[in-house]
Parts: C-alpha cells; sequence; structure tokens
C-alpha cells in the first residue's frame, strides 16, 4: 500500500507540473494551429496522464483522457483542424482532467465526476470533424476506426486477469513507454533550441504510432532500438551545447521535493535566531559603553557582526528555498483572456513578462485571487468592443500586459491595459448615486482618491451585472487581500488611453522591516513596507478642519491622526514643540501618524499573540525585542480605519489636574531627595516641625520611580545635585518632561554655590536654590513659601 | 543499618501504594490568594509560576488585560485576576506571581496575588458550585473543604476563555 501511496504521490506531483504547462500551450495552440511541434507536446501530457492513470486503476480518468488523446491524435496527424469551437471542448476537458486529478489527491479515487457528458462532446468532435475534413472520403468509419481500434486496447486491459508475467510486461512497458517520451521531449527541446533540421520530431511521432499499433506483443524491442541513439545524441548535444544552454538549463538543474511544512519549521526557527541576534546586537551595545575602550570589546564587536552577517544571509537563503516564481500564477491567464475574449466577443492579448520574478510562496497563493479580479476587470470594463476601438483610432484588438519585477525589499506587479480608461468625475458621480460618498467628499476628491473608489464595496461601474464583472464584490476584495499582504496598490490611468495597476507587496511575511516609533512610554512596530516617509514639522504646522486635524505635505493635504489617540495612550508626559509624522500609504490610501519620536529601523519576526488576544483592532501582532521586552506590531489598514473615528485632540492641552483642598498640614507632601543620610536628616529635622508628609530619596532615579508610582500628590521637592545614578539637574529635567509635574516647585539644596551652577538649576526647571549651610527657619519658609502652605496649619 | 535501611523502604512502598489506591479520588491543586479569598486550580493545568516581570500593553481590551509578556520567545496575554473578579488593581509586591496556565493550545498569564500551597483534596470533599453561581458561564468547577478553610475551584477553561 505504500509503494502505491509513493506511486499516486509521483503521478500526481507530475501530473499537475504538466498540466500547468499545458494550458499555455493550448492557448498559443489555437493562434498557431499548424504548429506540430506544441501539438505533439500537448498530445504527450494526455498521453502520459492516460498511462499512468490505467496503471493506477483510475478509470474514469483513464475514460477521458483516452478520448482527449484520440481527438488530439487526430489534429497531430492534420485530420483535424483546431478550431475556436474544438478548442473550447479540449479545454474543458482539461479542467476535468484537473477536477478529476484534485478528487484523487484528496481521495485517492477519482470517482464522482461526471465525465460521460464531455466524453461525448469529445467524440461528436474527433468524429464530426473528421467527417467534415474528408468529405470525399469514402464511408465514415475508416477513419475512426483506424485511430481508435489500437488506442481503446490499452485502457480496457483487464490487469485482474493477466497473469503475473503479463503485469510484469506491461508495467515495463509503460515504464519503457515514459522513458520513451522524457527522451522525445528532451530530444524535442533540443531540436527547437539548436533548430536540427526537422528530422527528431519525425521518428519520434512514427515510433508512437508503431507502439500503438503493437500495445502488449514486444514491446521492448520497439523501445529498445531507438533509446540508445536517442540517449547517445542526447549526451552528444548536451557535452557540445553546455554553452549556449539557454533552452536546455532546465533538465539540468538539480532539484529535491521538501515538504512545505519542514520550511516553515526552519523558517520559525530563523525567526527565533533573528530575535537572538537582536538582543545579541543590544547587550553588544550596552556592554561597549559601560567598558569603553577594553581591549576584549574589539573582539566582541566582530563576533557580533560575524553572526549577525550570517544570521542575516542565513535568512535570505532560507527565504529563498520559500521562492516560487510567480509565473505559477501568471501561467493561468493567458487561458482566462482566451475565454473572456471568447465570452465578451472582444479581442484581446495578454502579454506577460517578468514570471521568472520570485517570491514567497504564502504569498503566490494569495495573489491569484486579486489579479484575476483584476484583469476581469480590465477585460470587461477596460477594454472596449473591436468596433469601438476602431473607431477611436485603437487597433482592434485590445492589449493587456502583465510584469512582474523587484523593487527595493518588494515586488511589483503591473496589470496596464491599452483600454478606454478611469473617467474620475463619471467615478464620483456613480458613488454619489450609491451613496458611497457624500457631495462634500466628492468635491474634495484628488483624481487619484476617484480612481481608489473602484474598490469600494458595492461599487461598480458595469451598467449590467454580466457573468464576468458588475457585482461589485472584486475590487473590494482585490484591495483586502493585498492589503492582508502588506500591499500597496497605486492606480494611474488617462480616459482613453488606457489604466495601470501597480501592486507592491513586500517579499516574505514572516520576518520584516519596521519602523519603531515612541509614543510616551510605549513603543510600537510599523512595518516599513507601509511608511512612506517620515517628517518633523512644529506644531503650529497642524491645522484643524472639521474637527480634524491636517497638514500641508508638499502639495498635498495629509490627514492626521496621533497613535496616542488610536492607542488610548495615556498623556503623562510632556509633549514637545516638535512631532513626528509618519506617512503611511496603503492600498491607495494615506494617512499622517503623529509620534512622539522615531526610534529606528529593524527586523522584526511576527509572532502571534494567541487565541485570546486575536483581531485586536489596529494591532497585527507582536515580536520580541533586543532587551526581551514586547512590541506590538501596528496593523496598518485597521488602524487607517480607526483613524477616520477619532477627533482630533491634539491642539487640546490637558486641563491641569484639579488641586485638592489640604485640609490639615500632613496633606501637604515634599519629597527629600538627597544621598547623604545625614543631610536628609537635617531636612528632615527642619520640616518635621510643620507637620507636613515627608518622603525619603537616596538618589535621583528613586526619585523618579516614586513620581512614576504616582501613588502620592507631591507639593515640592528638595533636590541635591550631587548624587550617584542620577544627579540633579538631570532628575528636573527629567521630572519637568511629565505633564503632571510641570508646575511641581524644585528647590536645590547643595553646596554648589558657582554662578554657573545656579543657572544650569534654572535652566532645568529649578525654582529654588538653597545653598549649604542653610539655617532651619530659612529652608522651613522656603518651603512653606513654594507650597503655599496656609498659615492656619502652624 | 542495612535493616533500618529496607525499613524505611518498606515504609516508603507502602506509603506509595496508599497515596495510589487513593489516586483515583484525589484531586491535586494548587492554592492561592486574590483579594481577601482563596482560589485553587488543578496542579496539571499549570504550565509554571514565575515571579512579576515587565510586560507591554495591549490597547482595545478590558481593563484585567494588562497586556502581553515574553514567557522565553512566545507572548502571552497577562490577565489580572483582581480586577477581573471585580477588585481594585494593586501594586505588585514581593508575594505577587504570574500563574501561567496551560490548557491545549491556549496559555496565559494571571496575576495573582499570593500563593499559598500545593494540596490534595479528596472528590468527596469537593462541593458543586451553590446554585446561584453554577452553570456553564460560570468560572467555578466546585467548592472544596479542607479542615478549616473553603476554597474555590476555577475552570481553567473558562479562565482561558476570551470574553470579550
Amino acid at each position: 500500500m505504500d509503494e502505491f501511496q509513493e506511486i499516486l504521490q509521483d503521478f500526481l506531483v507530475e501530473s499537475f507540473e504538466l498540466i500547468e504547462q499545458l494550458d499555455q500551450d493550448l492557448v498559443e495552440l489555437e493562434s498557431r494551429p499548424e504548429d506540430l511541434e506544441l501539438l505533439n507536446g500537448i498530445f504527450r501530457v494526455a498521453h502520459t496522464v492516460k498511462g499512468a492513470s490505467s496503471f493506477l486503476n483510475f478509470d474514469v480518468l483513464t475514460h477521458l483522457t483516452h478520448h482527449m488523446e484520440d481527438v488530439l491524435n487526430k489534429a497531430r496527424h492534420g485530420d483535424l483542424i483546431i478550431d475556436a469551437d474544438i478548442m473550447d471542448v479540449i479545454l474543458e476537458s482539461i479542467d476535468l482532467m484537473k477536477a478529476l486529478l484534485v478528487t484523487i489527491r484528496d481521495t485517492s479515487s477519482d470517482a464522482g465526476i461526471d465525465v460521460d457528458e464531455c466524453v461525448i462532446r469529445l467524440d461528436r468532435v474527433s468524429n464530426g470533424t473528421a467527417q467534415a475534413a474528408t468529405p470525399v472520403a469514402a464511408p465514415v468509419k475508416p477513419a475512426p476506426v483506424v485511430e481508435k481500434a489500437p488506442v481503446k486496447e490499452e485502457p480496457e486491459l483487464d490487469y485482474d486477469a493477466m497473469s503475473d508475467d503479463d503485469v510484469e510486461a506491461e508495467i515495463e512497458r509503460l515504464l519503457a513507454q515514459r522513458q520513451e517520451e522524457d527522451k522525445a521531449k528532451r530530444a524535442a527541446k533540443i531540436a527547437a533550441g539548436e533548430s536540427v533540421p526537422e528530422a527528431p520530431p519525425e521518428p519520434i511521432s512514427e515510433e508512437e504510432a508503431v507502439h500503438k499499433a503493437a500495445p502488449t506483443q514486444a514491446p521492448r524491442p520497439v523501445v529498445a532500438t531507438p533509446a540508445p541513439s536517442a540517449r547517445a545524441k542526447h549526451e552528444d548535444e548536451d557535452a557540445k551545447a553546455a554553452a549556449p544552454a539557454s533552452k536546455t538549463s532546465g533538465s539540468v538543474e538539480q532539484t529535491i521535493r521538501v515538504d512545505v511544512k519542514r520550511l516553515d519549521h526552519l523558517m520559525n526557527l530563523i525567526g527565533e535566531l533573528v530575535l537572538a541576534k537582536n538582543r545579541l546586537i543590544k547587550i553588544n551595545d550596552d556592554v561597549e559603553e559601560r567598558y569603553e575602550g577594553e581591549e576584549f570589546l574589539e573582539e566582541l564587536n566582530q563576533v557580533v557582526s560575524i553572526v549577525s552577517l550570517v544570521t542575516t544571509d542565513l535568512q535570505i537563503a532560507v527565504m529563498k528555498t520559500r521562492m516560487l516564481p510567480i509565473g505559477k500564477v501568471f501561467n493561468k491567464f493567458p487561458r482566462m483572456i482566451r475565454d473572456l475574449t471568447r465570452e465578451l466577443n472582444k479581442k484581446m492579448e495578454l502579454e506577460i513578462a517578468g514570471e521568472d520574478t520570485e517570491l514567497d510562496k504564502s504569498i503566490v497563493e494569495e495573489i491569484g485571487d486579486p489579479l484575476v479580479h483584476i484583469i476581469r476587470n480590465s477585460c470587461d470594463h477596460g477594454i472596449e468592443m473591436p468596433a469601438v476601438r476602431l473607431a477611436a483610432g485603437k487597433p482592434e484588438t485590445g492589449t493587456i500586459t502583465l510584469k512582474a519585477y523587484n523593487e527595493g525589499n518588494a515586488i511589483v506587479i503591473q496589470i496596464d491595459d491599452d483600454g478606454k480608461g478611469l473617467d474620475a468625475e463619471m467615478l464620483k458621480n456613480k458613488s454619489l448615486e450609491k451613496g458611497i460618498i457624500t457631495e462634500k467628499e466628492a468635491d474634495l476628491m484628488t483624481e487619484k482618491e476617484a480612481f481608489a473608489l473602484i474598490f469600494k464595496p458595492g461599487f461598480s461601474t458595469a451598467a449590467a451585472v454580466t457573468s464576468v464583472s458588475g457585482r461589485g464584490v472584486g475590487m473590494d476584495v482585490v484591495k483586502t487581500n493585498i492589503e492582508k499582504l502588506n500591499g500597496i496598490i497605486d492606480i494611474e490611468s488617462v480616459v482613453g488611453k488606457g489604466t495601470s495597476l501597480k501592486l507592491k507587496i513586500p517579499l516574505t511575511l514572516a520576518i520584516i522591516q519596521a519602523l519603531l516609533v515612541g509614543v510616551q512610554e510605549e513603543h510600537y512596530a510599523i512595518p516599513l513596507a507601509s511608511v512612506l516617509e517620515t517628517v518633523r514639522i512644529s506644531k503650529d504646522e497642524i491645522f484643524s478642519v472639521e474637527n480634524r486635524s491636517v497638514l500641508r505635505l508638499r502639495d498635498e493635504v495629509l490627514s492626521l491622526v496621533h497613535i496616542g489617540d488610536i492607542f488610548e495612550v495615556e498623556r503623562i508626559l510632556d509633549s514637545s514643540e516638535h512631532v513626528y509624522v509618519v506617512v503611511l500609504g496603503l492600498g491607495s490610501s494615506k494617512i499622517g501618524l503623529i509620534v512622539d519620536s522615531l526610534v529606528g529601523q529593524e527586523e522584526i519576526v511576527i509572532k502571534s499573540m494567541g487565541d485570546y488576544l486575536a483581531g485586536i483592532d489596529g494591532i497585527a501582532g507582536a515580536t520580541i525585542r533586543g532587551d526581551g521586552g514586547v512590541t506590538l506590531i501596528v496593523d496598518v489598514a485597521a488602524l487607517m480605519q480607526m483613524a477616520k473615528g477619532v477627533k482630533s485632540t491634539i491642539l487640546l492641552e490637558e486641563s491641569s489636574s484639579s488641586v485638592k483642598d489640604k485640609s490639615r498640614a500632613s496633606d501637604y507632601t515634599v519629597m527629600i531627595v538627597d544621598d547623604s543620610k545625614t543631610d536628609r536628616m537635617i531636612m528632615r529635622k527642619a520640616l518635621e516641625s510643620l507637620g507636613v508628609t515627608l518622603v525619603e530619596a537616596g538618589d535621583g532615579q528613586e526619585a523618579l520611580n516614586i513620581l512614576k508610582q504616582g501613588d502620592k500628590n507631591f507639593d515640592a521637592m528638595l533636590i541635591d545635585i550631587e548624587m550617584p545614578r542620577m544627579d540633579g539637574y538631570t532628575l528636573a529635567s527629567e521630572i519637568k518632561k511629565y505633564n503632571r509635574y510641570k508646575n511641581l516647585p524644585l528647590i536645590a539644596v547643595t553646596s554648589r554655590t558657582g554662578k554657573s551652577d545656579r543657572m544650569r538649576g534654572v535652566e532645568s526647571g529649578m525654582v529654588e536654590y538653597i545653598t549649604k549651610p542653610y539655617s532651619a527657619d530659612y529652608l522651613s519658609s522656603v518651603v512653606q513659601r513654594n507650597v503655599n502652605f496656609k498659615a492656619e496649619f502652624l | 543499618m542495612s535493616d533500618q535501611l529496607k525499613e524505611i523502604i518498606k515504609k516508603q512502598g507502602r506509603k506509595q501504594e496508599v497515596s495510589l489506591s487513593h489516586s483515583d479520588d484525589v484531586v491535586q491543586l494548587v492554592g492561592f490568594i486574590i483579594g481577601e479569598e482563596e482560589y485553587a486550580v488543578p496542579i496539571l493545568t499549570i504550565q509554571e509560576i514565575i515571579k512579576p516581570i515587565s510586560w507591554t500593553r495591549v490597547p482595545q481590551t478590558p481593563a484585567y488585560i494588562l497586556g502581553v509578556f515574553n514567557l522565553r520567545g512566545s507572548v502571552i496575554p497577562l490577565i489580572d485576576l483582581r480586577v477581573k473578579f471585580g477588585l481594585k488593581p494593586k501594586k505588585h509586591n514581593e508575594e505577587t506571581r504570574f500563574f501561567v496556565l496551560k490548557q491545549g493550545d491556549d496559555v496565559a498569564g494571571f496575576v495573582i496575588d499570593r500563593l499559598t500551597m500545593a494540596l490534595r483534596i479528596k472528590k468527596t470533599d469537593i462541593g458543586a458550585a451553590p446554585d446561584s453561581v453554577a452553570g456553564d458561564d460560570s468560572m467555578i468547577e466546585g467548592v472544596g473543604k479542607q479542615e478549616d478553610r473553603i476554597l474555590t475551584i476555577l475552570k481553567v477553561n473558562k479562565l482561558l476563555e476570551r470574553d470579550f
């Protein structure tokens, strides 16, 4: 059973690969029906699938492919000219074949799909046209009989009834046949590449014909003779043609199939490694700071940079193993265009470029649907009817260009059509009609914003709902899917000339570059792919329009939102005169996000926050930073949505917290910050008599921590200047950063008497400057004055 | 000497037998205090108990979700049981612990005021939750009685269930 599974697996993998190529070949075939090489190739696919499926006892599949083979064989021998109608039937049968293969993959059996109808049609094609093509030929019979008789024998073989020897022989035969086909393919490739005179294809088809005529009897000699020569020839060619190997390169590449799960696991491990690397770099920085000038630092530096370099390389290498050429997705489009051409009665051509461009497997899987919608849209709405095109002086056949290329850390997929283009005014009117936008919004809209209307759910410009489009769902799906990939959509369009759609998608999803921003004491990571630019502006440049903050950035008006308003960040720290604006772009919309500080750019690994916290608005996940802390990753799409509901509070100054009435002397709280216990004691003694509450701190850091906890409301602070860990000046300027303590009187108590010391004190926000030694009364009176001590408590 | 040793080993063996024979109707729990009350969860649902470490606030969540923290490379939600149970939040102190509970793939950390002890309790000593709080929505599995105290046994799957 295991062996069977193995064979089955190989069969499926091979079949799917073959079919992928098939679609494209068939469409090409329609334009060049006389191309024997192409036809042979297609025939061989049907044939191979048939052979293998009969061997594996998939009767339905065998039945279908057998009839396909019939039709194709006729075409190959020139008995049948493939026109669009016949092609429809063939394509339909290939679709069925795909469906069957999928069923086999999922259930290991090919039951459940009805192929009879298609088979009848295939038969009709093969018989009917045979009739039409050779009307003079006497009875209808001969041709089909000749064609069919030998082939029919094959699938009908009853393996159960065969003796072991016969089965053995049959297997031999099938294997030999496969090998021979491979060889033929190779030979054909060489032929195509080197344009060796027409010799090679001819013998092959003959050979196959011979082969078919004598299916079970003595197959070996037939195969055996051509084999060595073919191989010898092939090797010969290979050796000689090493240089111009452009066409043969495919067969030389060595590959190994790996389970995607293993790659995913590898990617996870690399993720961990990247986190560890970030951490190492952080530690290295800390160590560098502390042991500046030490010799071992250089060595440490070297190791850290090697580790970091190798990790990055490793990450890229693993990422590459997950890369697939985008051609995998592109391949299905020629067929789609062809179908649409027939369905819509338009003339269209698809040009594909850059199908070798690679991107992550998970993205390749996600990108297919949006592209289908975009291309269908271009066909249906973009390209005009042939008559209209001619009247407009354009070529009758419309062209849709699909190309992919790399741009920095992203891949760009561009879809151009030379159709009628988007009419901004028309789009606005339609949206007004459907109530998607208001009149006011319509007036303010730029052309680009109007183009972006096509992505609104419920929007459709099609006059009638067709099977192709017009339901107003498709482009909405495009936007959602692209945003899910952190991609950006850019539309350009000229009325009458055409439309160009650019999708810019990051190369990979698991590890991303992020911009780290700070707001108050929190940090957030914004995917760099969505960041267009960052600007530093002064608060005066922010205007308020209809309760929303906006910024004039060059020629654009950018609406602004404060990250703190979106993420409910408490405003403890006083913000400075200047703010940073991170301009975010996603899909086709833009917004300015105000942050307090820009921390830097870092490579981050996206981690999920588990089911418990899944789907939090505005948060895409979390990452672990170099210091071991967790930083949340902003979901830019959701953030833009949330920004619409946020009122501007940027300009609102916080109302000062209501000062509680003091009813007792002990309601006053004063903090004493000094590293000397004796000094603290002296101050305590001086103030105790007032009856105020006293809190002591041994240095600036400790004092700041006490303030941060916010347990007590302090009315004044006595601060020594010279202290370990954090001195008085630093402490004072740190305290002044907090809104809450802006008006807290800070009194310096120090033995430094120089003028410059006093100046520094004032600069850092101290209101009084007491020099040691001082009298207890003096200290007491200064404190009383600064806390507005009520005389009745004395 | 060796006789003594044998004796001890024999005793231990007997003890084990005794505990084994009872293991069916004994539940192992870990007790902890939130506010004034003692609660308990089955010992096997506890992945680990750690001292408080720093966490990151997550916006747009109820007040009882403090945020997320990094537990050896995993990002895990942190829930303050005081707030969840309607008490005022309290500053973390020396006795505060994070209980990391796990069931299936769901993991979360819970802030508790103080650990008490691991204990074995007979199934027969566990009463059903009072009618007023029983039911599928209740977080209470049952009420355990031991000597002079009563502890509320919590449903871990309910604790780990997102309810916002």
